[in-house]
């Protein structure tokens, strides 16, 4: 496994070794220094660290806080880094706050792995306790963001060289397909209420999409970034986003797993409020039937996920202990989830 | 064996969140990596200690609720490959009460359910209907039996 505290320039030297890239990145540059090197907690399908790029330039020292992320040796999903990339760069400066991509590397020679740097969104929070106080400001910033995202048009944003194509009849197919696959690969004992879920989801398949969107696949409580006053930042954690259909993320986003104990979504919004914000914002309408498919389906690919997590961890690819956590918790949560959307519920 | 597992995970994870956890703080800074994965480690450890006093327990008690279903089922299948060996399974016992065993037998059991699943689903009659409400049921108790409350279960 790859060092987590690389500060100080622990063993395998990645504070100098980050350093001797960017001094190639910046030949303008000189006294390129990496600071304070550390790893953030998360983020299963990178690891992520925060530093401090130190040079200096024209006569000046200059400062900037960055983000490294970069490939683990095992990953909770198997995800393009180069399509992440290109999400961050293609919406920065939209209506879509993210932060500044910089630097794609995918070589593995170079920091074992392959990896990019982004700038960092410095002390904003992202957590559902932290979320709850700051709801009713958040409530349209979240949904409309997300509406934003629906909306956007794929080309006009260069994303479909990088995305695969996808017609609106065959959105539900290939992402039902893939995670079904998921399970298949990685389930480490039977999974019957998962099954279940694919085969139903198989004899009742959804509308073709309104529109074929960006989805970012991920958009839920942990994944935005937002100040003390409640002003949503950052949008971040692409790594998933391909295009589909734009009510997958809708879905993706009331997921009872990240819902509070007293049932709103995120954590901050009723289900109404959420689906009310987004419609206005995307322009498009979320058929009640078409989105009760979507959230079931959002239900099997998060099984998918926990499944491939504490397979992950067992295999001893990725010993990050949030995997085994994520298998235990996760899972159970899931099917509980799946079991209400389909009728039936845990007492 | 004394003292219990139990009780030792208690005084283990106490250790670490009264002690470790405060400590790679004051060394490191409060967010670090490190000292959030100690965090991890001691929720995981809460929920070794539930799952330790009833892993043999709720594998046995689903063992028999399937074996019990799956005596019943043949008849709502008819014959076929299928049918026996839900007869078969129906039949066997779990001799063997290591963890390791009960969830390999476990495993079994639960791979035939969903077989018997997607039968049950095909079939249009009032007995295939009553044996796919029980066969919810026994989805919806297994996900109870595997619920821990102790990482706050919702």
């Amino acid at each position: 496994m790859a060092d987590d505290s690389a500060g100080a320039d622990g063993a395998s030297g990645l504070e100098s070794r980050l350093a001797a890239y960017l001094a190639e990145k910046l030949p303008d540059a000189s006294d390129v220094r990496v600071d304070g090197l550390e790893r953030i907690f998360g983020g299963a399908s990178r690891e992520t660290y925060r530093f401090v790029l130190r040079t200096h330039r024209d006569g000046e020292d200059e400062s900037r806080r960055l983000i490294l992320r970069r490939d683990p040796p095992g990953s909770l999903i198997e995800t393009d880094r180069a399509v992440e990339y290109a999400a961050y760069r293609a919406f920065y400066g939209t209506a879509v706050p993210v932060p500044e991509a910089l630097w794609l590397e995918e070589d593995g020679n170079r920091l074992d792995y392959p990896f990019f740097i982004m700038e960092e969104l410095a002390g904003l929070q992202s957590s559902a306790q932290a979320a709850a106080p700051h709801a009713a400001k958040l409530t349209p910033q979240k949904w409309s963001i997300l509406g934003e995202i629906s909306k956007a048009d794929p080309a006009a944003l260069g994303l479909d060289n990088v995305m695969a194509a996808v017609a609106a009849d065959e959105c539900w197919q290939r992402e039902l397909s893939y995670w079904e696959n998921e399970i298949d690969r990685h389930e480490l004992c039977p999974q019957p209420i998962a099954r279940a879920a694919i085969r139903w989801l198989r004899r009742h398949p959804p509308p073709p999409a309104q529109r074929v969107s960006v989805v970012h696949a991920d958009y839920r409580t942990g994944n935005y970034l937002f100040d003390e006053e409640g002003t949503i930042r950052g949008i971040l954690d692409w790594e998933m986003a391909h295009l589909g259909d734009p009510l997958e993320d809708l879905a993706w986003g009331l997921n009872p797993v990240w819902q509070s104990a007293d049932g709103r979504v995120g954590a901050i919004a009723t289900r109404e409020e959420a689906i009310s914000i987004w419609e206005e914002a995307s322009g498009l309408r979320a058929d009640p039937e078409a989105l009760h498919w979507w959230e079931l389906f959002s239900s099997v690919k998060g099984q998918a996920i926990w499944v491939s997590s504490a397979k992950e961890f067992t295999d001893g690819k990725n010993q990050d202990l949030i995997l085994a956590l994520a298998g235990w918790l996760m899972g159970n949560r899931q099917d509980r989830a799946i079991l209400a959307a389909m009728g039936h519920h845990v007492s | 064996m004394k003292p219990d597992v139990g009780r030792l995970l208690e005084v283990a994870v106490g250790h670490l969140m009264g002690e470790t956890v405060p400590m790679i703080g004051r060394a490191y800074g409060h967010s670090v990596y490190e000292q959030s994965n100690v965090g991890v480690l001691g929720m995981m450890l809460l929920a070794v200690r539930h799952e330790h006093e009833r892993a043999a327990a709720r594998r046995v008690e689903e063992n028999q609720e399937l074996r019990r279903m799956f005596a019943r089922a043949g008849t709502v299948v008819g014959a076929g490959d299928v049918s026996e060996r839900l007869a078969a399974a129906a039949e066997a016992e779990d001799t063997d009460l290591t963890v390791s065993a009960l969830e390999e037998s476990n495993a079994e059991l639960r791979g035939l359910l969903i077989e018997l699943h997607a039968a049950v689903e095909e079939i249009d009659s009032p007995e295939a209907r009553t044996l796919e409400e029980e066969i919810w049921r026994e989805l919806a108790a297994s996900t109870r039996r595997r619920a821990l409350p102790t990482l706050g279960d919702t």
